[in-house]
C-alpha cells in the first residue's frame, strides 16, 4: 500500500479512507486484521481482484435477500478469538494450558458451523477444510458441550486417580478438626498425581492437534476472508456500491454518478443532497475547471476514493464504474506549507511533482492534483501547469488536475468543467447589499482583544453564501478547452454585494487580461 | 468463642436471609479483616444446608492466595464444593486445584491474565483474581448467570478496594472487621458503628434521585452536579472538574444560596471535605455520593458537616446484613472475641458474629 498510494497523512484523513475502513465492520480479529492490511490490487493481481469482486457481488445477493446464514455467520465470526499465540505455541511444541485448548475447541466448532453454510461459502468463494477429527480430540465423549477440561476419557489412569480423589473429597466434607487436616494432606498428594497425569495428556493432546495445524491455519484464514468479504458486501449495500468493471489497461476509467459516501451522509444530515459526478478519465491529462465554490475538490476526492476503493477490493459508491488497473495512486493537494518546519508550500509541491513524474516513467499512475502552484506567481504557475499537462498528455498515466490557471489545448489534454450556476437561477436571486453600516467603522465592539481581530461573518452573508451554493450545479461536463469560460469568481463577488466601484475595476481588469490572451 | 462458631447454617440464614439473596458483597474494613474466612463460612454453610442453587464467586482484584503477598503471613484459602462457578484470572487459576471446567473466556484482562469463567467439577482450592472495574464485574456476573441464572453471586472484596463493591452491584453486604482496627473493644465498636453508618447512608428521595439519574445521563463525564431552586422545581447545573480533590474551592464557588443538593462523583475523602468546608457557602445542603462505599471520611469531618447543616445521601443504598468479627491479627495473635462482640452488639443495629476460624 505504501508505495502504491502516495498521499499526505493530512489528505488521507480528508479523503475519508479511514472512515471507510471503520464503516466496513469485520466481526473477527482475523477479518479486521486482513482489512487493515490494505491489500492493493494492481494489474499483476488482476485475477485475484476479479475473484474478490465477484465474491462480493454474489454475497450482496444474499445480503439483499436477508439470507439467515449472513447473521448466523457473523455471530459465529464474532466469537472467534485471536489464535495466533496459541497456534504458534502449538507449532513450537509448547505445552498448552486448558484455556488454550478451550480456545481451539471453540475455533474448531466455529469452523464446523461455518463449513456447513454451503450457500454462503459458495457465494463467498471459500472452502473450509474438514477439521471434525481435530474437534473430536477436544470432545472425546462427543457430547457437543462447548466447555473444556482434561476429561477422564483421555486416560484410564486419570479416571482412576480422580475416582480416588473424589472419594477423599466426600470424606473431607464430613470431617472436622485434625481428621480433616489429615484428609486434606492426602488430597494434596493425590492432586499432585492428578496434575502429573493431566500434564501427560496435555502433551499428547498438543501433539495430536499439531498434526492439524495446516488445516487450522487454512480455516482461520478462511474466516478472515469470509468476514472481510461479508463486511464489504454489507457496506456496498449500505452505500449503494456497484461492481466495478475491470477493463484493459489502455482503456479509460469511466465513472457514472459517483458519490462520496461520507460527504453525502453529512449533506443528508443537513437536509441537502450530493450531486453525483460522472467523468471519463483517459490516459493523458484531464483538466477540471470551473467556478469557485463549484465543488472541484470534492469531485477530485470522490473520483480518487472510488477508484482507490476499487483497487483495494471494495465496491465503489457509483452507479457504474469501469477502470483499468493503475500501478500507483497519487493525490497532491496544494498545502499551505509546513509552518512548523518553515518549509515553503511550493518546495514541498515540487518534491511531489518530481516523485510522481519519475514513478510515471515506468508505471501507470493515477495522479490527481488539486490546484497546484496555488501560492506561486500566476504567470509562472500557468507555465508549470501547462508543462505538466503537456507532459502527462503523452504518458500512459492518467493525470487529472483541478486548476484556475489557463491551460491551452494540446494533444492528450481534455477539459472538463463544473457546470456552475445556471443564469436562470441567478435571475431569481434578489438584489443584495451586505450590512454596509456594520463595516463603516462604527462597530459596536471596539475592543482590541484577539477574538475581535479575527474576521467575523454576519449571518446575512453566511445565508447568502449558502444560497448561492444551493444554486450551484456540481455536475461535470466535457468542454473543448478553447473557449474557457471565466471561473465565475467575479460573478460570485457581485452576488455577495461587493461594492460597485470595486466590481467595475475587476471587470475592466478581466477584459484587459482576455485581450492579452487572445493576442 | 461465640456459639455461632459452631457454624449452624440455620443461624446464618435466619440472621441474614442469605438463602434468599441473588448477590452478596463481602467488604473488609481493613486489611486482614477476615473476608476469606467469612467466604469460607458462607460456602460451608451453604453446603451444610443442602442448598441447590450454585454459588458463583469472583473477587475485586486478587484474593484467596495462600500467602499474603504484602506481609508474608499465611492466609486462609478458599475451598469450594463441586458445582461452584468461579471467575478468576488465568494465572490465579493455575494456583487452583479443584478440577475446573472452562465455560467462558471473558475478554477482560487483568495483570494476572484474562478472567475466565469456570465450573468446579470437584471440590478443591481456588484462587480468586477478578476484574477491578465496576462494569467488568457486572459483565462477569452476566456471563455467570448465562450458565447458572439462579446462582448466588458473591463478590469478594480486596484490601482498600471496598469502594468497588457498591454501585448497586450487590443486593446485600457482609462487613468484616478485625482486631487490626483497634485493640479496645469500645473504640472498635464505635469505629465499626461509624463505618456502618457511612456504608448505610440513606438514599435520596426517589424523585430527586431520578433528577440526578437524568442529569448524569445528559451530562456524561461531569463529576459535579448541583440541584438548585425551589422544591420541587429544581434546576440542574454541572461543573467540569477532573477530580474533586484540589477543586473544592471551584466547587464551593459554583454553589448558589438555593443549592439543595450537591452530587460529587468518586471518593469523598477528608481532604475533599476540608477544601469544601473552608468555603463558607458550603452549608445547608445535602451532599450526595454514588453509594456508601464512596465515603472515606473520619468521624470528625462528619461532625463538621453536621455543624454546617450538611446532610449526606447516596444514589444507591447499601444494606449491610451482617458484621463479621475476626479476632485474629495479621501476625497470628488471636484475641478473645467476647468483649468485642458484647460491645459491638450493644452499639450496632445489625447482627454481629465471630464465625471462628475456617482456615481450610
Amino acid at each position: 500500500m505504501q508505495t502504491s498510494v502516495i498521499i499526505s497523512p493530512e489528505f488521507l484523513e480528508d479523503l475519508g479512507l479511514q472512515k471507510v475502513l471503520e464503516a466496513c465492520r469485520c466481526r473477527s480479529p482475523q477479518g479486521a486484521k486482513l482489512k487493515n492490511r490494505l491489500q492493493f490490487f494492481s494489474n499483476d493481481s488482476r485475477d485475484a481482484l476479479q475473484e474478490e469482486l465477484d465474491a462480493i457481488g454474489r454475497l450482496i445477493l444474499l445480503v439483499r435477500a436477508n439470507n439467515p446464514q449472513i447473521t448466523e455467520a457473523q455471530t459465529s465470526l464474532s466469537r472467534l478469538r485471536e489464535l495466533k499465540g496459541t497456534l504458534t505455541r502449538l507449532d513450537k511444541g509448547s505445552l498448552l494450558n486448558d484455556t488454550e485448548f478451550f480456545e481451539l475447541k471453540s475455533a474448531l466448532s466455529i469452523f464446523d458451523r461455518l463449513g456447513k453454510m454451503k450457500s454462503l461459502l459458495d457465494a463467498a468463494g471459500i472452502n473450509f477444510d474438514d477439521t471434525k477429527s481435530a474437534a473430536a480430540l477436544l470432545d472425546p465423549a462427543g457430547t457437543g458441550n462447548p466447555a473444556f477440561h482434561i476429561y477422564n476419557d483421555y486416560s484410564p489412569e486419570l479416571s482412576e486417580i480422580r475416582a480416588q480423589k473424589n472419594e477423599l473429597e466426600s470424606k473431607i466434607r464430613q470431617a472436622t478438626g485434625p481428621q480433616r487436616k489429615t484428609l486434606l494432606t492426602q488430597r494434596a498428594l493425590i492432586t499432585a498425581r492428578e496434575d502429573g497425569e493431566e500434564e501427560n495428556i496435555r502433551r499428547q493432546l498438543g501433539e495430536k492437534l499439531a498434526e492439524w495445524l495446516p488445516e487450522i491455519h487454512n480455516n482461520t484464514n478462511n474466516c478472515a476472508k469470509l468476514d472481510f468479504r461479508l463486511a464489504k458486501a454489507i457496506l456496498a449495500v449500505r452505500w449503494n456500491g456497484c461492481e466495478p468493471q475491470l477493463v484493459e489497461q489502455h482503456k479509460p476509467a469511466i465513472l457514472q454518478d459517483a458519490f462520496h459516501p461520507l460527504v453525502a451522509a453529512t449533506l443528508e444530515k443537513q437536509g441537502a443532497s450530493f450531486t453525483p459526478i460522472s467523468i471519463e478519465l483517459r490516459q493523458g491529462a484531464t483538466v477540471l475547471m470551473g467556478a469557485n465554490m463549484g465543488g472541484k475538490s470534492v469531485a477530485l476526492k470522490t473520483i480518487f476514493l472510488a477508484l482507490l476503493m476499487t483497487q483495494l477490493g471494495y465496491f465503489p459508491s457509483c452507479e457504474s464504474l469501469q477502470t483499468p488497473l493503475f500501478d500507483f495512486f497519487a493525490f497532491e493537494a496544494s498545502h499551505e506549507g509546513d509552518l512548523n518546519r518553515g518549509l515553503s508550500s511550493f518546495g514541498l509541491e515540487a518534491v511531489q511533482i518530481r516523485n510522481h513524474f519519475r514513478k510515471s516513467k515506468t508505471q501507470k499512475g493515477l495522479i490527481l492534483m488539486d490546484e497546484p502552484c496555488r501560492g506561486t506567481n500566476p504567470a509562472e504557475a500557468t507555465t508549470i501547469v501547462q508543462a505538466l499537462c503537456n507532459t502527462y498528455g503523452n504518458s500512459d498515466s492518467t493525470f487529472f488536475i483541478a486548476t484556475h490557471y489557463h491551460v491551452k489545448t494540446a494533444p492528450g489534454i481534455r477539459f472538463y468543467q463544473v457546470r456552475g450556476i445556471n443564469p436562470d437561477s441567478l435571475a431569481e436571486l434578489p438584489n443584495y447589499r451586505s450590512a454596509a453600516s456594520k463595516t463603516d467603522g462604527t462597530e459596536e465592539n471596539s475592543a482590541t482583544d484577539l477574538s475581535s481581530m479575527a474576521m467575523n461573518f454576519y449571518n446575512d452573508d453566511l445565508t447568502r453564501v449558502r444560497r448561492i451554493q444551493s444554486l450551484m450545479d456540481y455536475r461535470l461536463e466535457e468542454i473543448d478547452g478553447v473557449n474557457q469560460a471565466p471561473s465565475g469568481a467575479i460573478k460570485i463577488a457581485e452576488l455577495l454585494g461587493v461594492d460597485e466601484e470595486l466590481l467595475h475595476e475587476m471587470k475592466a481588469a478581466r477584459q484587459e487580461d482576455q485581450w492579452q490572451h487572445s493576442e | 468463642m461465640d456459639a455461632f462458631a459452631a457454624g449452624s447454617s440455620i443461624d446464618l440464614f435466619q440472621l441474614t436471609g442469605l438463602q434468599d439473596l441473588q448477590s452478596l458483597a463481602i467488604i473488609g474494613l481493613s486489611k486482614n479483616a477476615g473476608k476469606t474466612t467469612c467466604l469460607n463460612h458462607i460456602i460451608a454453610t451453604w453446603q451444610e444446608a443442602g442448598q441447590t442453587r450454585p454459588l458463583a464467586l469472583t473477587s475485586i482484584g486478587r484474593d484467596g492466595e495462600s500467602e499474603d503477598i504484602l506481609s508474608g503471613y499465611e492466609k486462609p484459602r478458599i475451598y469450594v464444593p463441586a458445582g461452584t462457578l468461579i471467575a478468576s484470572a488465568q494465572a490465579a487459576l493455575q494456583n487452583s486445584d479443584a478440577l475446573l471446567e472452562i465455560l467462558e473466556l471473558s475478554n477482560i484482562r487483568t495483570a494476572l491474565g484474562e478472567v475466565i469463567v469456570c465450573r468446579a467439577l470437584s471440590d478443591g482450592y481456588v484462587e480468586l483474581a477478578g476484574p477491578s472495574v465496576t462494569d467488568e464485574i457486572s459483565s462477569i456476573e452476566r456471563l455467570m448467570r448465562q450458565h447458572e441464572p439462579d446462582c448466588l453471586f458473591i463478590l469478594d472484596g480486596a484490601f482498600s478496594r471496598r469502594s468497588q463493591a457498591g454501585s448497586g452491584m450487590s443486593e446485600a453486604v457482609f462487613l468484616c472487621v478485625s482486631a487490626e482496627t483497634s485493640t479496645d473493644p469500645e473504640v472498635m465498636a464505635e469505629m465499626t458503628n461509624f463505618a456502618l453508618d457511612m456504608l448505610q447512608t440513606p438514599a435520596l428521595p426517589e424523585d430527586t434521585a431520578n433528577l440526578f439519574a437524568q442529569a448524569t445521563r445528559t451530562n456524561p463525564g461531569k463529576r459535579t452536579i448541583m440541584l438548585s431552586g425551589k422544591v420541587p422545581h429544581l434546576d440542574i447545573s454541572t461543573l467540569d472538574t477532573p477530580a474533586s480533590v484540589g477543586y473544592g474551592k471551584d466547587i464551593a464557588s459554583a454553589l448558589k444560596p438555593d443549592t439543595h443538593f450537591l452530587y460529587l462523583q468518586g471518593a469523598m475523602t477528608d481532604r475533599v471535605l476540608e477544601e469544601l468546608l473552608s468555603e463558607t457557602n458550603f452549608a445547608n445542603l445535602t451532599l450526595v455520593v454514588e453509594d456508601g462505599t464512596r465515603l472515606f471520611i473520619k468521624p470528625n469531618s462528619y461532625l463538621k458537616l453536621r455543624e454546617r447543616r450538611v446532610d449526606l445521601a447516596v444514589l444507591t443504598p447499601i444494606e449491610v446484613r451482617l458484621v463479621c468479627l475476626n479476632p485474629t491479627r495479621a501476625d497470628g495473635q488471636c484475641l478473645d472475641s467476647q468483649p468485642y462482640l458484647d460491645e459491638m452488639r450493644k452499639k450496632l443495629p445489625v447482627p454481629v458474629v465471630d464465625m471462628g476460624p475456617r482456615n481450610v
